[in-house]
């Protein structure tokens, strides 16, 4: 009896816990989801509301926020902009990634070690560091806006990418490539037609995590676009969101971004959630 | 020609081709990364040493160790009391009832300018510390600050939820899919969303909430208090990466077999006892890694210090940011990027030293 009641309880502790937790984690996202559906003088009203009413306390949601930041040209196209940079930036660290880490990951060849050692060491790169240089370099071969995003970003997701899909590789049996071997096939026959084909479950994985990092980028995307306002990505539209003739900063049509912004990534990652969490903790946990 | 030196020939042959090929499929990415790495961190390191202005057409001078000699120039002087003619004794000020010193911009050098940085007595005497250049020192103070607590909280909160969703209960799957969301949201937009909480009157969700339980009257400038704008930023992280460390904490909880628990349990350790003498060791490598990867990324926190204080209050990387483009410093940016590439550097040295990350390999 004494022993069921400890039970109960600490199933009790757990599970209020656990609720604690959830109502942490996703509060701040459905503040903003509230917040998006008031107008103006909803969003001003004291104290707030923890849903859109009208004065006399009914709820009335308005869906105008929606409609002008998607009708707003600075963030529609900061969504072009945010996806054609994200996008060339997987494709491009994956190709260059996969190349090298078959390479790294199995075939033989001197100074293997180093690169391998230089390339965990460039996870950890700070890139605030080369701010500065790396302008000095798009200056000098007068990249575009965009494709300076595309060139720099790769800083940070070539070496993450090369270096997960090493690991994988590596896991491969050697037996595929020898038997590929006898066959007559060249290495770089086995890469593509064999290899290839069973990473694919990783190339999705760092090339979603990849894709994700990109879409986040701030710090070069706000550099970068400083010249060039029609190239901004959406983080730095985000940031720089004013409105064209209210005083306050219009929240109401920043919290509708930021919700528009972030469904679809919120289900990417719920449809690829596995995929991601092993990618996350790739390199990290070992066992 | 024997059978067996052939065939060592056509072994070595073999190795050639193989090795030619390593070398050309490597060749990409070493020319990207030295592109995109290695050449601007050379160019940073030159520059760091020149007065180079960015985006304009002016001459650029080698000045030497004249950048790094302004960011870390600083200075200690006394502040000498004001004495009235008539009493001899230190006058005081009528308002506030303290004794009044030199103000003291008076007594900081000039030339190069000197700024009051803090202030503190010694032996009952006051002194100033002045710094060429203040905002550059608080941002390493900021930066630390907030790399220290926003580390510690995600490691202490991360846990507490990696090891609530490993013991035994349903919905693990989704409680998974739950914590991808603050990981899965724009850095830059969760800022934001957190920005319009932190909203100074009750309209703000934080102010409305700490007005009904009395906490205050409802009119906190959270983001403009200078006592409160480094918790509010550390909160804002917190929420943002504590899913990261829980995941990773929670795959490395899921290595430990269960057995040694049960072990644990016939010879009667406690839970408490379980937690610090099995899983936490257990855990070490992966804690290690997390840790690592944390820190490294607050030391270089951007995104939230530079939406939501701007320049009310820097980070290393928002101060190196604003000297490039609002100072057009590029030289001094530049000796910025330097000093903090150098303090992540020692601190990824030391954790991989201290931690013991490389043993295990």
């Amino acid at each position: 009896m004494n022993k069921n009641l400890k039970n109960i309880l600490g199933k009790v502790g757990l599970y209020s816990l656990l609720v604690v937790i959830v109502i942490y984690l996703l509060f701040p996202f459905y503040w903003a989801v509230n917040s998006s559906l008031k107008n103006e003088n909803q969003l001003m009203m004291t104290p707030a509301t923890f849903v859109p009413r009208d004065f006399d306390g009914n709820f009335s949601p308005t869906f105008e926020n929606y409609k002008s930041a998607l009708t707003d040209s600075q963030f529609l196209r900061g969504i072009v902009n945010s996806t054609i940079v994200a996008f060339s930036v997987t494709l491009l660290s994956l190709i260059i990634g996969a190349f090298a880490a078959f390479s790294l990951g199995k075939l033989r060849f001197r100074g293997k070690r180093t690169t391998l050692y230089l390339i965990l060491a460039m996870t950890m790169f700070p890139q605030v560091t080369v701010l500065s240089g790396l302008y000095a370099v798009i200056t000098a071969f007068n990249l575009s806006a965009r494709l300076s995003m595309i060139f720099s970003y790769m800083i940070f997701t070539l070496p993450f990418t090369t270096w997960v899909l090493t690991a994988f590789f590596k896991a491969l049996p050697v037996e595929i490539m020898e038997s590929a071997q006898v066959d007559g096939a060249t290495p770089f026959q086995t890469f593509r037609k064999i290899l290839l084909p069973l990473t694919a479950p990783a190339l999705v994985t760092t090339g979603l995590l990849a894709f994700i990092q990109s879409w986040n980028e701030y710090l070069f995307a706000l550099t970068f676009t400083s010249i060039d306002p029609g190239a901004r990505t959406i983080p730095v539209a985000i940031a720089l969101f004013s409105a064209t003739h209210a005083r306050q900063e219009p929240f109401g049509e920043i919290m509708a971004g930021a919700v528009i912004v972030t469904i679809p990534v919120v289900i990417l990652v719920l449809i690829f959630q596995k995929k991601i969490v092993s990618g996350l903790t790739a390199g990290a946990v070992k066992g | 020609m024997s059978s067996k030196v052939n065939a060592k020939y056509g072994i070595s042959k073999l190795a050639k081709r193989e090795e030619r090929l390593a070398y050309k499929l490597v060749l990409p990415a070493l020319i990207v990364l030295a592109l995109v790495a290695f050449y601007p961190l050379s160019q940073v390191f030159y520059a760091s040493f020149t007065d180079r202005t960015f985006a304009s057409a002016r001459e650029t001078n080698f000045i030497g160790f004249e950048n790094y000699k302004r960011l870390f120039g600083i200075t200690i002087k006394e502040l000498p009391p004001i004495i009235d003619e008539e009493t001899g004794l230190q006058q005081i000020d009528e308002f506030t009832g303290e004794l009044e010193f030199v103000a003291p911009f008076r007594i900081l050098p000039r030339n190069p300018r000197y700024n009051e940085l803090s202030r503190f007595n010694f032996f009952g005497k006051k002194y100033v510390i002045g710094a060429r250049d203040p905002d550059f020192l608080r941002s390493i103070g900021n930066t630390l600050t907030f790399t220290f607590f926003s580390v510690i909280l995600e490691t202490i909160l991360g846990m507490i939820i990696a090891l609530t969703i490993n013991s035994k209960i349903k919905g693990k799957g989704p409680m998974r899919a739950v914590m991808l969301v603050p990981w899965a949201v724009i850095t830059v937009v969760s800022a934001r969303m957190w920005q319009w909480m932190f909203f100074p009157t009750r309209a703000g969700f934080f102010n409305a909430f700490f007005d009904r339980i009395g906490l205050t009257d409802g009119s906190t400038g959270f983001l403009t208090d200078v006592a409160l704008q480094m918790p509010a930023i550390i909160a804002v992280d917190v929420w943002k990466t504590t899913p990261f460390m829980a995941l990773l904490i929670l795959a490395g909880l899921q290595t430990i077999p269960s057995e040694i628990y049960e072990a644990a349990r016939v010879d009667g350790a406690s839970k408490p006892r379980q937690f610090f003498s099995m899983t936490l060791p257990l855990l070490k490598p992966t804690l290690a890694v997390a840790l690592i990867f944390r820190t490294l990324d607050a030391l270089r926190a951007f995104d939230v210090f530079h939406v939501l204080l701007g320049g009310r209050r820097y980070s290393m990387a928002s101060y190196s940011y604003f000297e490039l483009i609002n100072n057009r410093n590029m030289g001094y940016s530049s000796a910025i990027g330097v000093v903090i590439f150098f303090i992540i550097f020692i601190f990824a040295f030391l954790y991989i030293r201290f931690m013991g990350v490389d043993k295990d390999e």
